[in-house]
């Protein structure tokens, strides 16, 4: 049970993005996808099934303003950490680029994929607009995530830098 | 995880997981909207709801502390024209004290406003709203509704000075309202406003009225100036020392009248 705390603390992280932090983050109205970016990491850093478990109530916590599309941001967020997973058995994740790549590529998919659910009518422009850039910003807060979490940034370092 | 349940093993313990993900999300998927509607809701009240109330409160907050910034402005509007409305309300009390004042036989009165006053502890001159162009000449007695006040020192084209009877250089020709014996009145800045000249044996007493006498051409008769405050008839000197106090509180005056004889 007490294994299950993070994860609970994480969907909480997911609605508070969706109702505030989204908002605040955003940069000229492109904002992090934090939801995929979260499943991604519990795929690349947990087994198939915590992933996949998560990712289908990350969907539900994503879409729960919008009660017809909850099966399908569900659908995509449990087909996102399962793919992420299989990904990682394939791939060699240890260098940082790596997994950036795999970050970029899940969120670009999984916001072209809430882009057709939705029925986007401006599909290319939503696309050039906020899909890529989405992605592009969420990788960089991945990038800064790898960067933290393999010490590569630490405070000693940046004491170091003053 | 493999040990969840005895006896199955880590593959088929996936595929029943993954299993129970895929009906969901069928269920999900094809719009049961009963339940998509209470998946909703329950993830809405656990996930979204206190952040919901987390912004609703900074918002109301935001909005309480523009409007208390609106109120505090509004109300120091309001109180200027509280303390406005106060100021005309002495006003209007002191100008109705002022409404059937009759002035000396053979005057006019020209009302005029203090503009400023010069002097120590006690002004000794007021310059006041009214000059040449109202028919204001030198010497003409001023007064408010409790007694005289001076006589007009200087005089310009819309003001005027007004010599008070606090000036040690203003005499007044008086007379006691009771025993109508006569004396002149002056201020001393030591002693303030005296009565001199007047006789060690005249009738006079404490608390007794002075009017000024008409004696002098300068102020008509009959004007109150001030009240015996102390009496005192020293040996062998012809004279009494009588201080007196005078009845117009020069601390104070603000709406004066002009004296204007009625054949000017």
């Amino acid at each position: 049970m007490i294994r299950l705390i993070p994860y609970l603390l994480y969907l909480i992280l997911t609605g508070a993005h969706v109702v505030i932090l989204a908002q605040i983050s955003s940069i000229y109205s492109v904002q992090i996808n934090l939801a995929a970016l979260l499943v991604l990491l519990v795929a690349i850093y947990k087994s198939e099934l915590a992933g996949a478990w998560f990712g289908f109530f990350v969907g539900l916590v994503l879409s729960a303003g919008t009660p017809g599309l909850v099966g399908w941001h569900a659908l995509w967020m449990t087909v996102l950490a399962v793919a992420a997973f299989h990904a990682r058995e394939r791939l060699n994740l240890d260098s940082l680029y790596a997994k950036l790549l795999l970050v970029l590529s899940g969120v670009l998919l999984h916001n072209i994929l809430v882009l057709i659910t939705t029925g986007a009518t401006d599909f290319w422009y939503q696309f050039l607009t906020s899909a890529i850039p989405g992605a592009i910003y969420t990788a960089v807060a991945a990038w800064l995530f790898f960067l933290i979490k393999e010490d590569r940034i630490t405070v000693k370092k940046i004491k170091a830098l003053f | 995880m493999q040990n969840r349940i005895s006896g199955l093993s880590y593959n088929s313990w996936r595929i029943l997981n993954l299993a129970v993900i895929t009906i969901f999300i069928a269920l999900l998927v094809v719009r049961l909207n009963a339940v998509n509607q209470i998946v909703s809701q329950i993830v809405l009240n656990v996930t979204h709801s206190p952040f919901h109330k987390i912004t609703a409160t900074i918002q109301d907050l935001s909005s309480v502390n523009k409007q208390n910034r609106l109120l505090r402005d509004s109300l120091a509007v309001a109180r200027l024209q509280i303390d406005a409305l106060e100021e005309a309300r002495r006003e209007n009390i002191r100008l109705r004290s002022v409404l059937g004042f009759e002035p000396p036989p053979g005057y006019r009165l020209l009302p005029a406003r203090v503009v400023s006053v010069t002097g120590g502890q006690l002004p000794i001159s007021a310059t006041i709203n009214r000059g040449f162009y109202d028919s204001v000449v030198i010497n003409q007695p001023v007064i408010n509704q409790v007694g005289l006040v001076g006589r007009i020192q200087e005089v310009m084209p819309g003001y005027a000075t007004v010599q008070c009877l606090t000036d040690p250089l203003n005499r007044v020709a008086v007379r006691v309202a009771t025993s109508r014996e006569m004396g002149i009145v002056r201020f001393l800045p030591n002693e303030g406003m005296i009565l001199s000249d007047f006789p060690n044996q005249g009738a006079i007493e404490i608390a007794d009225t002075i009017l000024s006498s008409g004696l002098g051409q300068v102020y008509p008769p009959g004007l109150k100036v001030g009240v015996v405050t102390a009496v005192e008839r020293p040996e062998n000197t012809p004279y009494a020392n009588i201080h007196l106090k005078p009845i117009v509180n020069f601390r104070s005056i603000e709406e004066l009248f002009i004296l204007i004889p009625e054949e000017q």
